[in-house]
């Protein structure tokens, strides 16, 4: 948290003297500040010889925080930032528009479960060449398993006037980055968020960016969960809600894949990474290839606004690859 | 002094250069408050600056172009184009190059698993030397890296494999040299061994500092194109007690992997082996290590017996789709079970 000094620049009464009464009842940051008994630092501050300049201090601090505020929305505002901002992104696959009614939500994070070799990474790739092509935003592709394949992606497109300037035009829409641990990681969210905030700044009016993917979010935070400390949870929910926060004030959907882990003895299979990521995503599909017919079937895990056990048959992509 | 490059007011320069931030880097992986409270400027002026920073640092990575957002994003346009000059690794059987299209690819971490006597190793001598063919003859010039934690890296073998493959180069030229003056082949396979680099792996913690070591060794020696590890599995299947420690170590040694076969453009191949899985009700032969350990490689091929036919099977892969195919193992190596074509097109 930030320390009182830096508040000295801005606001010339939060002085030395202040910071030394502030710092002889334990407060030294803006967070101690808040967490104080305030009536109890105003009469201490009665006592003392310059009492008016420290109240003066004190309410000066308040309303600073007041400023700092998250500022106030009603439902109707809400309702209208839903309709205005938040649109549903098509992901490519009729299946999963029809169970999602629509796609993927931006401002939401949706997550991808399945074993391996059931189509997550397929979903992934197919939902960026649908966003770059039919809603001209552009897509960060987060890669840890160098499964990002560019001619994959130009399979998926299927515009037929005049493919090739369209295939250029959409793959340069889509940016990959590759991440092998997870500090990387947050350093590149980190920069994409000062990427974005500043491009808002400058009313920059090219393609924004409306799907952020992670393929795959589990295998970052494997290698760190367990053990004894608690320190790798501590870092994976961090970086859940940097999604959820890039997601909700850029309007971006978030899509990200997890894999599975047997539960149990019965050979059934669960979500990795347990109960406390479980709250995280706003949207939780699982993905299912059965390999003796290879039918796909997405269901629904988890859904903010619909019921959980619906299942859809998808086309299934290993086959489709072909005659792209 | 790259902060010097910026449009800033002297004094501000002064005191970033002063507070120690003299390279573009080391100001754009700074928050701006973070900035701000260093430097003792507003948090205002820090996030312009974190701005013309990452503005600066980002055109000069992609030649003037403004196209990436974040430094090191690459766009998918240049990366198709990169994709279609990476080279494959043949395995000398041209069925399973189909399949593989091409061969075994650069960038990706491909694991090969199967019953024992199936022919694992035997790919993984294979590729060693195929990597070695030289451009001229299609391959890479490449130099391997057999990383043997079973011990059961024959040199005899590898010699055969060798001179097979010499042999075949040799008639190659004889066959194509009405066409063109191809120089005559240099490569003897005293070479080809020679550029095998061999370690072996006797406990998992050896494996773990290998790998870890491996970035270095291989930015010593350019031109390392393929990695074996033959097998992943074999120290891991009894020295641990404690399972989801297991995973861990295991789901961080395949990302270094991963960031290998990025960072040096190399193939990264995995034998493993099989294991019985219990799914219902019934046994079957999944590849060992679990779970999530199956996220952990790019492609996953699976080799199974068809009868008296070696069968190589493609489970999972981003960009292939998935087929099977046969294959043999002869004394000159891997080949194609249909003895019509007998031919190794090396082209």
């Amino acid at each position: 948290m930030a320390p009182l000094k830096h508040l000295e620049m801005e606001n010339s009464i939060i002085d030395a003297c202040f910071r030394d009464f502030c710092a002889s009842h334990g407060i030294l940051t803006v967070e101690d500040f808040l967490l104080h008994d305030l009536y109890e630092l105003a009469a201490f501050a009665e006592r003392e010889a310059n009492a008016d300049r420290l109240k003066e201090g004190i309410t000066v601090m308040l309303s600073l925080i007041e400023v700092k505020c998250r500022p106030l929305l009603n439902g109707m505002e809400l309702l209208e930032d839903l309709q205005r901002n938040k649109h549903t992104l098509s992901s490519g696959d009729n299946g999963a528009d029809s169970l999602l009614q629509g796609g993927l939500r931006e401002g939401q994070l949706t997550e991808l479960v399945g074993p391996s070799s059931s189509g997550k990474t397929q979903f992934c790739m197919q939902a960026s060449a649908s966003v770059a092509e039919k809603q001209d935003g552009r897509v960060f592709y987060i890669d840890t398993g160098n499964s990002f394949c560019a001619r994959r992606i130009a399979q998926f497109i299927c515009g037929s006037s005049d493919a090739a300037a369209l295939r250029k035009r959409v793959l340069s829409r889509i940016s990959c980055h590759t991440v092998y641990d997870i500090y990387t990681m947050f350093d590149t969210l980190q920069g994409l968020e000062v990427a974005l905030r500043s491009q808002v700044q400058m009313n920059v009016n090219e393609y924004r960016l409306r799907l952020l993917v992670v393929d795959s979010i589990s295998s970052l935070i494997t290698p760190i969960l367990g053990g004894s400390g608690s320190q790798g949870r501590a870092l994976m929910v961090a970086l859940g809600y940097l999604l959820k926060k890039l997601a909700h004030e850029h309007n971006i959907a978030v899509l990200v894949t997890n894999h599975t882990v047997g539960a149990g003895e019965s050979g059934k299979t669960k979500p990795a990474l347990g109960e406390t990521w479980k709250s995280i995503p706003h949207v939780r599909l699982m993905l299912s290839r059965d390999h003796r017919n290879s039918n796909c079937t997405i269901s629904i895990l988890k859904h903010t606004s619909m019921p959980s056990g619906k299942t859809v048959r998808t086309i299934t992509r290993k086959d489709n690859q072909q005659c792209l | 002094m790259e902060t010097s490059r910026l449009p800033l007011s002297s004094s501000i320069r002064g005191k970033l250069i002063s507070a120690g931030y003299t390279s573009l880097s080391s100001i754009s992986s700074v928050s701006s408050t973070d900035l701000a409270r260093d430097v003792k400027i507003t948090e205002s002026e820090a996030f312009e600056i974190l701005k013309m920073a990452n503005q600066i640092s980002g055109s000069s990575s992609c030649n003037g172009r403004s196209s990436s957002l974040v430094n090191g994003a690459r766009n998918a346009w240049d990366m198709l184009n990169e994709e279609e000059a990476l080279p494959r690794i043949t395995t000398s059987c041209s069925d399973l190059d189909k399949i593989l299209g091409g061969g075994i690819s650069c960038r990706d971490v491909t694991e090969i698993g199967g019953v024992p006597g199936i022919g694992k190793t035997q790919i993984g001598i294979q590729l060693s030397v195929n990597v070695q063919i030289p451009r001229e003859f299609g391959g890479l010039g490449g130099k391997a890296i057999y990383i043997d934690t079973e011990g059961s890296f024959m040199v005899e073998r590898a010699l055969q494999i060798a001179q097979a493959c010499v042999e075949d180069m040799e008639e190659y030229t004889g066959y194509m040299h009405k066409h063109f003056k191809a120089s005559q082949v240099q490569m003897k396979p005293r070479d080809i061994l020679e550029n095998i680099f061999y370690f072996r792996v006797c406990s998992y913690t050896e494996q773990i500092a290998l790998v870890n070591h491996l970035d270095k060794f291989i930015s010593e020696n350019k031109d390392v194109k393929v990695v074996i590890v033959d097998s992943i599995t074999f120290h891991f299947r009894q020295d641990f007690d404690d399972l989801a420690q297991r995973t861990r170590v295991l789901s961080e040694m395949a990302l270094k992997f991963m960031k290998l076969a990025k960072k040096f453009s190399l193939a990264v191949v995995l034998l493993n082996q099989v294991t019985t899985k219990y799914t219902e009700g019934s046994f079957q032969l999944a590849l060992a290590l679990g779970d999530s350990w199956s996220h952990s490689c790019t492609n996953r091929v699976i080799l199974y017996w068809n009868g008296d036919e070696r069968y190589a099977y493609i489970d999972k892969s981003p960009s292939l789709p998935s087929a099977s195919a046969s294959y043999t193992v002869t004394g000159r190596g891997l080949r194609n079970s249909s003895s019509s074509s007998k031919r190794v097109k090396m082209m």
